[in-house]
């Protein structure tokens, strides 16, 4: 199969397995649903690491139906997120879904509207990193919305469709401002460009970009950071997401802070790359700094006034989307890796918190983190995959997160940061740090409550502590040791965002202890 | 001539989009709304003829389908099997403020336009104003109806002005663009009163402030 029928066939196949899955009456036997769904996970994952590391290893491209589906080494980075965390989602999901049918909160038609529904969210978000067409790239993330919400009301409790009502409106709404966005440089880009007909996709626009009425692409980036940023959980268009995340099942909190989150970025990043070509760095910086300081500061102190457990894993996704924000605002080699790598760890260590959230109150009964005392003693795996997802996520090492927060910093330094603006960065991050770290000290490890009555021990079953594992595996493996193709990739992918070389990351002191310092001999030469 | 019509008809759709936001009753809301979209498409139809674009006539017919047809039916659908529920009169704003409120989302969309250098900003300015501030009504409504049938009203005339504003800005866009955003305008439609008919089951209500429990 060559690459391009390798990425339509990416893209199909969820979608095909969506349609297969609603086709199905409710009443087919549950097996029949989870293996439709498994395989449509496993095709992800199959073709999207089938269709990554070539492109990471050789930095080259993919087209299919050129032009409207293009891979680069951005876009496979992105793909290879959704391929490898959805996939443990996946797994994850088949014994959630089966606790929870156990439980009576599932029937027969809430199982069917689960899967079928999970892999039409698959295909959304890889339909959002894929295609090359602007237009269409709104679409796909207005799409992962609509496949969403109804997996958000699942529970069918008030709770729930409240925060479903929510989510719809603020998102619909919000992603909206996107679409504005993206028509105004479509109109002016048809007006401007060589051949009209490229207006509508990234490809053709880029190369002209300096072509583009500044004042429109100035209007049109602003209102794209509103929309996109609605979706990505920045602040302050974050108000849909802690209620639906923590209503949501944790499977779907986790694929949507985890995953979708990251989509959003990745549309930011195109229309980032499209207005600096344009407009030069100046102004789409300063509006990514403002709005990634701000999400930090907010996510930071919200965080860590919660007790309930999701909301404290909600506002810590604004926290880290501002870290992502702050990054791409630094600019820079440097910058743009740190938000890259920081995409990719919080994207495991998120989705790690967001599914053993559902372990907790598996075993507990509750999310209130104050009456959720000695985890360790009732699920003592779930304690121990909680050690590392919590302190993954606050960013010590030697976790993943630890080596994009550093270079969060390194950027800043390096591109010259005003000084007050990093030390603000630093102290949220501090107080982020301490919220997560306490969840680890009086939750996992604190006294169980004295009149709890209900001691026994209720671990969570393999399908969902397994991907778990390998979640937290990902975790530890990228902060000890970063995968050369993963290393690669994201080098590559800084060459697609800065339309330059990287030789920033192998020349500046701190980032080449992660990617390698350069060699001198090649200077020599 | 030809743009004067699309000036006049983005005119009626102000008019229309304020009758959808402040008349009380939904059935009647909802027959301003398959109004509106017989306007939008009357618009969809007068551009492509003027500018040539034979994709906006195609656009036209399928805006007949899904807009003046379709959703309306949608939502009238969900309106009759929740058994027409008598408190879908509630609002945060007397409605002589809300036509203030549009009055001034006008003004400042033309304000707005009148500094963008668009080849079509500079023809139809009137018209591409409207298209802006209708998305901005869709908001307000959002915003100021506490009755969340008539918050899917506000999302539906964002999109009337998001379609409107595509088709004066790109009126020779690849049609599977428009398919794409149509769909995604009728799925929303559908999803949205999946859950608005779930809220009432649960609730019996459809006021938006039954919906406060959770903190935000």
């Amino acid at each position: 199969m060559d690459t391009s029928t390798l990425l339509l066939a990416l893209v199909a196949c969820p979608l095909a397995l969506s349609v297969l899955i609603g086709a199905l009456p409710k009443t087919a036997p549950r097996a029949v649903f989870e293996l439709a769904h498994l395989v449509s996970a496993a095709a992800v994952l199959a073709g999207a690491l089938a269709l990554a590391l070539p492109v990471f290893a050789g930095g080259g491209e993919i087209w299919a139906l050129d032009p409207w589906f293009h891979v680069d080494a951005l876009g496979a980075l992105f793909v290879l997120i959704i391929g490898v965390i959805g996939f443990c989602i996946a797994v994850y999901s088949v014994g959630l879904v089966r606790q929870l049918v156990d439980a009576g909160a599932y029937g027969p038609a809430q199982v069917k509207v689960y899967y079928g529904f999970f892999s039409l969210f698959l295909f959304t978000m890889l339909l959002a990193a894929t295609t090359n067409n602007i237009i269409i790239m709104w679409a796909a993330i207005e799409a992962t919305t609509l496949a969403s919400a109804l997996l958000v009301a699942l529970r069918r409790t008030k709770h729930a469709l409240e925060a479903t009502w929510k989510y719809i409106m603020v998102c619909t709404a919000g992603v909206a401002f996107g679409l504005f966005g993206t028509l105004l440089v479509y109109a002016n880009a048809a007006d401007v460009i060589t051949d009209p007909h490229m207006a509508a996709f990234l490809s053709g626009v880029l190369p002209e970009a300096s072509r583009l009425d500044p004042m429109v692409v100035r209007l049109a980036f602003a209102f794209i950071l509103i929309g996109f940023g609605t979706k990505a959980e920045l602040f302050p268009m974050h108000t849909w997401m802690p209620d639906t995340l923590s209503e949501a099942p944790g499977s779907i909190s986790a694929l949507l802070s985890g995953v979708v989150l990251k989509c959003s970025m990745l549309v930011i990043i195109r229309f980032d790359m499209l207005a600096t070509a344009s407009i030069g760095p100046g102004f789409p910086q300063l509006l990514m700094v403002i709005l990634g300081a701000c999400s930090i500061a907010f996510g930071a102190l919200a965080l860590f006034a919660q007790t309930d457990i999701k909301r404290k894993l909600a506002y810590s996704s604004v926290e880290n989307a501002g870290v992502i924000m702050f990054c791409l605002g630094v600019g820079g080699p440097v910058g743009i890796a740190a938000a890259l790598l920081h995409a990719i760890f919080h994207g495991f260590a998120k989705s790690l918190c967001f599914l053993l959230t559902e372990n907790v109150e598996h075993a507990f009964g509750t999310r209130d983190l104050t009456l959720v005392k000695g985890i360790v003693e009732r699920a003592p795996v779930t304690a121990g995959l909680m050690v590392v997802g919590f302190l993954a996520l606050a960013g010590f090492p030697p976790f993943a997160v630890f080596i994009s927060e550093f270079l969060t910093f390194a950027a800043a330094l390096a591109a010259g940061a005003p000084w007050w603006l990093t030390l603000l960065v630093a102290l949220a991050l501090t107080v982020a740090i301490s919220g997560l770290t306490r969840v680890v000290l009086t939750s996992v490890f604190g006294k169980t409550m004295h009149d709890a009555v209900d001691t026994e021990r209720r671990e969570s079953t393999p399908w969902m502590i397994v991907p778990e594992i390998a979640l937290a595996i990902g975790l530890v493996w990228f902060g000890v040791a970063l995968p050369a193709p993963v290393r690669s990739g994201v080098e590559n992918a800084v060459g697609v965002v800065l339309g330059a070389g990287t030789d920033g990351l192998h020349t500046s002191p701190l980032p080449s202890i992660v990617f390698g310092a350069a060699d001198p001999t090649s200077e020599v030469e | 001539m030809g743009y004067e019509l699309v000036n006049l008809l983005g005119g009626l759709l102000i008019v229309t989009s304020t009758a959808v936001v402040v008349t009380r009753s939904i059935r009647i809301a909802i027959r301003w709304y398959a109004v509106q979209s017989l306007v939008l498409v009357g618009l969809l139809a007068a551009l492509g003829v003027t500018t040539g674009a034979h994709e906006l006539l195609t656009w036209a017919a399928s805006a007949f389908g899904t807009k003046v047809v379709l959703v309306p039916l949608i939502l009238s659908c969900t309106y009759k099997k929740m058994g027409r529920p008598a408190d879908a009169t509630i609002e945060r704003v007397k409605p002589a403020w809300t036509i203030v409120l549009i009055a001034v989302e006008v003004a400042v969309c033309f304000a707005v336009v009148s500094q963008i250098k668009l080849p079509t900003a500079e023809i139809a300015v009137p018209a591409l104003a409207i298209s802006f501030a209708h998305f901005f009504v869709g908001l307000s409504c959002i915003i100021t109806q506490q009755n969340i049938m008539k918050q899917m009203f506000g999302y539906c005339l964002m999109e009337n002005g998001s379609h409107v504003t595509l088709a004066l800005l790109a009126p020779t866009a690849p049609e599977i663009v428009e398919v794409g955003i149509a769909t995604d305008a009728i799925f929303a439609v559908i999803i949205m009163s999946i859950v608005v008919y779930k809220i009432w089951n649960e609730t019996q209500s459809l006021d938006a402030s039954d919906l406060t429990d959770l903190k935000g």
